[in-house]
């Protein structure tokens, strides 16, 4: 026996010793054949089981309490129905290939075949239709949350900066940039069931603004001014998060909005224009980005 | 040119279990000179010993890698809790690490695993390897290139390492570097110097990377054995082929983006600045320019870039599942036109990462669109590497473990991309660990993978010698697992909203209660970076003792099979001359299961394919 | 012996003539033959590719100025910013001159013509310099209009708002700053030309002091205005329209319907090129970088062809070098279709 041969044999590497070896590759064991299918098929099972199972323990959405959150909410679930199949049906048909044509399984040859113009068709075509429908379905929704803007002037100005977001409400006049808007930090106040359109800058670098409960988010870019808008359909307090790297206080660049009815809204717009009033500090004292 | 009409050798092929195949033009002298020694190991012009620097050095990365991934993790499971070990090395307050730090590490994480790792070990290690090797040349077209396009990877190895060292530390603002905070200056400590460093080791990878596609392209287009078509070549070539056109032509769009940042920070050009932009109390340089510029420009060539970063991995997977499933592959025209395609598309979908930024929405559509029609082609290679198992004759072999668990764990990173795509959805999950998950199962789960598929596949060509499959297989079963553990979750935390790039998220009310969930993901990280340790010695013990490996040990088709493990300088003994595609396996009526390319042409064959016509 | 042994005897070989240029055949490995590809040597073909990575990266270059550029709310015209397009359009007339001559030096060489190639070898040389040297002229003109791509050294500003008056303010103070005395009897003279911190100093204080009648009535005049660009700027009832005269007395722009030089020679920075005080020309700071961010990078490729030509020129340019001249004149080519894209862009939109 030759070096080559007496080095696989021994079982040190190659293959351990009784393999039946058939045109040269040694055929393997069957019960190692299904061992690798069955982890393979705990792939969509346990994949499976945690999306089943982490709603039930709160690891999912936060709350949503927007009107266009429902939309965003509903497209993902569909979303994740579709790509589910996909998904299971792949990853079952690779483990049933796996399981069934294990070489130790049977000694048939592998069948002789370089494939299918028929199915390279139906497999072309039916993802691209579905692509093409998904693409389409979700284009009104997109359109709802970041283009067809309210025609309203802006209920405020939220200016992100490194690591703060300064919030500025127009005053009675209901003008952005007068002596009478009213100067907040990390505080957002929104009137329940009513658009709300914010106009977002940044005075430094890029940050995100990001309501997980609102499902909204969108960049801050210094020198541009985005539009936000939302319907608010739930009170509460929630998290404003920023969502883009801006340095090394990125994390705890963090404000809350409180979703009220309008009335309380009022007050607490009054509230506020009734402690400005009182400690002088005018507009110039808080530095909002330079220029419009 | 008279070459196909050589009288062809004797292949190998007829005795490719030949043990004492010749393995003696690689042993090298025992005695040799210093200048023998450098020009033979260091400053080697052989293909093969510049895919071999490649291989190290990017292993050695990898793990560097892997590391700072560890400390990554180690600080959103537990923040700012002592670190161990690595808190010893870096952070100061100690051992518990600083926010900065922790934008410095998953920064330097993500560039060290794309840069150094990912993009060179493919294109680099796996490239310079097959490519002469697997198209029957015996070097690439111009070998000081090519020696060139791996030592250009020291500037980058020494401008990146050694940003770890330097006042205010590495880079810190995302592989992304978006600016204004990666320009000025003052508005991060990573901003400094480490910035800089990171740009300039940006380029030199550019470089290395341009000098090493042309020179692919020119040896595929123009050194294949004689009778190798086009439509002849492995999936490997035609993949990492692909590959170096997209390189070639994206590359140079961040080379110029990298410039314009460069100046930015250095002269203070204000290409990325916008007028009367305010840092840190600072009024910063000449404005008038436009942040989301260098976004376009950066996502031009990084989304193309993805895809550099998985085609020759699917390349390569495609390959070993035809040998171990021994079928041949299906659909092989399918498969190049999906490649192509994928490659054409991935110049158009670069706003699917902008959808947010600030970019005209009525923009977003357009790409969304472009976006959703990319899942095109990755189901046509996902159904087709289906159709390739189905009705072969499987062999679990470590190599074909790791292949199938690439198509596995690809469906996954391609669905969750599907999700991003809609442009509603990634209002939400943008920024979120939903897109963690989505590249870690793509880039980890899909492209490392294939990686150890091809490193366990190829080794015995590499170096004379069969990896030990026990091991092998402990390794894949460990890595496959605490893979899963670490990223399967990470979906789960993104569908909650919970944000990257945080260091500390627990303190919002909405993220609190996550942090058992990520302890759990850490552990199984820990477990995964602990599993490689099997590996490395697998890897290492079976260079020099693992059983010695033939010809052809797995019975395969392509060239490379026919010239001696390892091979000589010059890589083949005869003149190979092609007769066939590369998966002639299992042709009914042929005594073995395989029918190299070398092999001159069999009678069962042309029966075969008049059955197939009839 | 096994059934791998090479069955092709060293040494033959038909392969064409490009079929093996880095391998000497010594290295006592069978020479391998390939399968006929694209009808072009490794040599041209790498040379096609690396162009198209090229092409990627002035695309991306001139891609981004055009975005800048329109993205801008005002961009200078060429003659705000001191462009003159009959010195672009002769430096563009002389790099198509030389991309002739490189084409008769490859005929030549093609042609064995040894000494015939290597002077249009040279013309093109001198030619590509000329280009650079008319480049190096256009930027010296910009340097001393105070256009830099960048904030310390470009006096550059968008508009005449206070950061402007303040920097106007700034420079006088900063002439005045070293008393005429300081400055050595025997520099005083040889000031007048170098206009250094020292000299430029001296050159203000005479200005302001000599009398009348010993200075030239062009002088006088220019005495008066900056006169009157100082009480405008120190009024504490100043006006933004008043910072707007400021800087039209600096450096006024010349308006559209006066040609192409239209008034802008008549600044206070033009009669005094000492002075160096702040402009304005809105968009001028983009302009500058992105104008010398293109024919920089376009300069540096003219260089690196020099740098080729230079190293061609130690050869013997017979026929065996008309390879490689060829190359060489494609990358040349190339490096001239860039510059016909940047000639209209930046000189004449
Ligand atoms: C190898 C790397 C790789 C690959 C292959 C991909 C593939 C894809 N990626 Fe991914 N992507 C990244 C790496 C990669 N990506 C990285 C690194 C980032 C983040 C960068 C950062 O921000 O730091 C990112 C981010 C990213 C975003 C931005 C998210 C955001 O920031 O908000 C988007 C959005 O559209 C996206 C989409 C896609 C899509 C649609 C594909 C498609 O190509 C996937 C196609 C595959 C399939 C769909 C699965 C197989 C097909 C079937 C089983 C057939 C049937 C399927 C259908 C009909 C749906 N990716
Ligand atoms: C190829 C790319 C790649 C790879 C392989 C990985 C691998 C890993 N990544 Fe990485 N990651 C990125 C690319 C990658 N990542 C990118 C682009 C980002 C975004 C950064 C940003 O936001 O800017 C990111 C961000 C990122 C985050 C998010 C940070 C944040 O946003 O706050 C996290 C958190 O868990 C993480 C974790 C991990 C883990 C646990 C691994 C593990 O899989 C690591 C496992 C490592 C090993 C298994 C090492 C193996 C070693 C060997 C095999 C060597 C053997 C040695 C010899 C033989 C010599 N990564
Ligand atoms: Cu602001 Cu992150
Ligand atoms: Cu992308």
């Amino acid at each position: 026996m030759d070096q080559d041969k007496r080095d696989r044999d021994a079982g040190s590497g190659g293959n351990p010793p009784g393999d039946s070896w058939v045109n040269g590759l040694p055929q393997g064991r069957r019960w190692s054949g299904i061992a690798w299918s069955l982890l393979f098929l705990l792939v969509p099972v346990l994949g499976t089981a945690t999306f089943v199972i982490a709603p039930y323990y709160n690891h999912w959405f936060p709350k949503d309490v927007s009107v266009h959150g429902r939309s965003i909410d509903d497209l993902f679930y569909f979303i994740l129905v579709l790509t589910g199949v996909i998904f299971l049906a792949t990853e079952l048909i690779l483990f049933w290939f796996m399981w069934k044509y294990d070489a130790a399984a049977s000694s048939k040859p592998a069948t002789y075949i370089h494939g299918s113009h028929a199915l390279e068709v139906v497999w072309t075509i039916i993802p691209a239709a579905t692509m093409l429908f998904l693409a389409i379905y979700q284009m009104n929704t997109w359109a709802d949350i970041k283009m067809r803007r309210p025609r309203m002037s802006p209920s405020a100005e939220v200016v992100a900066r490194q690591f703060e977001w300064r919030i500025r409400y127009p005053g009675r006049d209901e003008t952005l940039g007068t002596p009478d808007d009213l100067f907040i930090v990390n505080d957002l106040h929104v009137p329940v069931d009513e658009d709300f359109l914010i106009q977002l800058k940044s005075m430094d670098v890029l940050h995100s603004f990001f309501l997980p409960n609102l499902r909204m988010k969108q960049d801050a870019v210094p020198g541009m001014k985005q539009p936000v808008w939302f319907k608010a359909t739930e009170t509460g307090t929630y998290d404003i998060v920023c969502a883009e790297v801006c340095g090394w206080g990125h994390y705890k660049m963090k404000g809350r909005v409180t979703i009220e009815s309008r009335a309380d809204f009022d007050r607490w717009l009054a509230r506020i224009e009734a402690e400005q009033k009182a400690t002088q500090r005018g507009p110039d004292e808080i530095p909002i980005a330079a220029a419009d | 040119m008279s070459t196909v009409t050589q009288p062809h050798a004797p292949s190998p092929a007829t005795a490719p279990h030949d043990p004492r195949a010749p393995h003696d033009q690689a042993v090298p002298q025992r005695s040799m000179s210093l200048s023998t020694f450098l020009s033979t190991y260091v400053f080697s012009k052989d293909h093969k010993v510049i895919g071999l620097q490649f291989l190290f050095s990017t292993l050695v990365w990898f793990l560097i890698g892997g590391l700072l991934a560890l400390a990554v993790r180690w600080q959103v499971a537990w923040p700012w809790s002592d670190v161990p070990v690595l808190g010893k090395l870096f952070a100061q307050q100690g051992g518990q690490m600083a926010p900065e730090f922790y934008t410095m590490l998953f920064t330097m994480h993500a560039t060290v695993m794309i840069f150094l790792v990912i993009i060179p070990i493919l294109a680099g290690a796996f490239g310079n390897f097959l490519i002469p090797l697997m198209i029957g040349a015996d070097d690439m077209a111009f070998p000081t290139l090519n020696m060139l396009s791996y030592w250009f990877m020291w500037p980058a190895f020494f401008f990146f390492g050694v940003s770890f060292f330097v006042e205010g530390g590495a880079a810190a603002g995302g592989w992304t570097s978006y600016p204004p905070l990666s320009t000025s200056t003052v508005s991060a400590p990573g901003s400094g110097m480490g910035q800089t460093l990171w740009l300039l080791g940006l380029t030199m990878v550019g470089v290395s990377s341009m000098l090493g596609s042309v020179n692919y392209m020119t040896t595929i287009i123009l050194m294949r054995a004689p009778g190798m078509t086009m439509f002849r070549l492995p999936m490997t070539i035609w993949a990492m082929f692909i590959t170096a056109i997209l390189q070639a032509f994206a590359l140079p769009v961040l080379t110029a983006a990298g410039f314009m940042q460069l100046t930015d920070r250095l002269i203070g050009t204000g290409f990325f600045s916008p007028e009367g932009n305010i840092i840190n109390n600072a009024m910063s340089g000449a404005g008038g320019g436009q942040p989301i510029l260098w976004q376009h420009l950066f996502w031009f060539y990084s989304h193309p870039a993805v895809y550099i970063m998985i085609l020759p991995a699917m390349g390569m997977v495609s390959d070993i599942l035809t040998t171990f499933a021994r079928k041949p592959l299906f659909g092989y025209r399918p498969m190049v036109y999906s490649i192509a395609g994928i490659a054409g598309l991935g110049f158009i979908v670069w706003g699917h990462h902008m959808f947010i930024s600030g970019m005209n929405p009525a923009l977003g559509i357009t790409f969304m669109v472009a976006t959703m029609m990319i899942a095109l082609p990755s189901a046509v290679k996902t159904f087709n590497w289906l159709g390739t198992i189905w009705g072969g004759r499987i062999h679990y072999t470590t190599a074909m473990l790791f292949a199938i668990s690439f198509v596995s764990m690809f469906i996954i990173g391609g669905l969750s991309g599907i999700f991003m795509a809609a442009t509603p959805v990634d209002i939400f999950i943008h920024d979120t660990y939903f897109i963690v998950a989505h590249f870690h199962y793509v880039l980890f789960a899909g492209t490392a993978m294939g990686v150890w598929a091809g490193i366990y596949y190829w080794f015995p060509k590499m170096f004379g010698r069969t990896m030990n499959e026990f091991w092998g297989k402990v390794h894949f079963f460990l890595t496959f697992t605490f893979l899963n553990g670490t990223f399967f979750t990470m979906h789960i935390l993104g569908a909650v909203g919970f944000p990257r790039r945080l260091a500390d998220a627990y303190h919002y009310e909405t993220f609190h209660h996550l942090q058992p969930l990520n302890a759990f993901m850490t552990w199984c990280a820990i477990g995964m970076v602990t599993s490689q340790i099997v590996f490395a010695i697998n890897f290492f013990w079976s260079m020099f003792r693992g059983p010695i490996a033939g010809r052809n040990p797995w019975n395969a088709n392509t060239l490379e099979w026919t010239a001696p493990s390892p091979p000589g300088h010059g890589n083949f003994d005869f003149q190979p001359v092609v007769y066939r595609g590369p998966y002639e396996y299992s042709v009914p009526g042929c005594e073995k299961d395989y029918l190299m390319q070398t092999d001159p042409p069999h009678p069962a064959e042309a029966a075969a394919a008049a059955a197939a016509h009839a | 012996m096994n059934a791998s042994a090479p069955s092709i005897p060293h040494g033959h070989d038909d392969r064409d003539a490009h079929g093996h240029d880095d391998h000497g055949g010594g290295h006592g490995h069978i020479v391998l033959q390939y399968q006929p590809g694209l009808p072009l040597s490794k040599g041209k073909l790498i040379m096609w590719l690396f162009l198209s990575t090229e092409i990627m990266f002035f695309a991306a270059l001139l891609g981004s100025y055009v975005v800048l550029r329109f993205g801008a709310a005002v961009w200078p015209k060429p003659h705000h910013v001191h462009l003159s397009e009959p010195i672009g359009a002769f430096n563009t007339f002389v790099l198509i001159c030389s991309s002739v001559t490189i084409v008769l030096a490859l005929e030549a060489a093609k042609a064995n013509k040894v000494s015939m190639a290597k002077n249009w070898m040279i013309a093109t040389l001198l030619l590509g310099s000329l280009f650079l040297g008319i480049k190096g002229y256009e930027y010296s003109a910009k340097f001393s209009h105070g256009i830099y791509p960048s904030q310390p050294h470009s006096r550059i500003y968008e508009k005449p708002d206070l950061y402007y008056g303040s920097a106007v303010r700034a420079r006088l103070d900063e002439l005045r700053k070293v008393p005429l005395g300081l400055v050595p009897a025997g520099l005083r003279e040889a000031a007048d030309s170098s206009a250094e911190a020292g000299g430029t100093v001296d050159l203000l204080k005479r200005l302001d002091e000599a009398p009348a009648e010993k200075l030239s009535a062009e002088q006088q005049t220019g005495r008066g205005r900056l006169q009157k660009v100082q009480k405008m700027l120190t009024n504490p009832g100043q006006q933004p329209f008043d910072l707007a005269v400021v800087a039209d007395q600096i450096m006024p722009l010349p308006s559209e319907g006066t040609g192409s030089h239209g008034g802008h020679a008549s600044g206070l920075n033009d009669a005094f090129p000492w002075l160096r005080l702040p402009a304005v020309i809105p968009g001028g700071n983009m302009w500058a970088s992105t104008y010398f961010l293109l024919t920089g990078f376009h300069a540096i490729h003219v260089a690196v062809g020099l740098l080729v030509f230079a190293i061609l020129l130690t050869y013997r340019l017979d026929r065996k070098r008309a390879g490689m001249i060829e190359n060489a004149g494609l990358y040349w080519h190339f490096v001239d279709l860039v510059w016909i894209f940047l000639f209209p862009l930046l000189y004449l939109f």
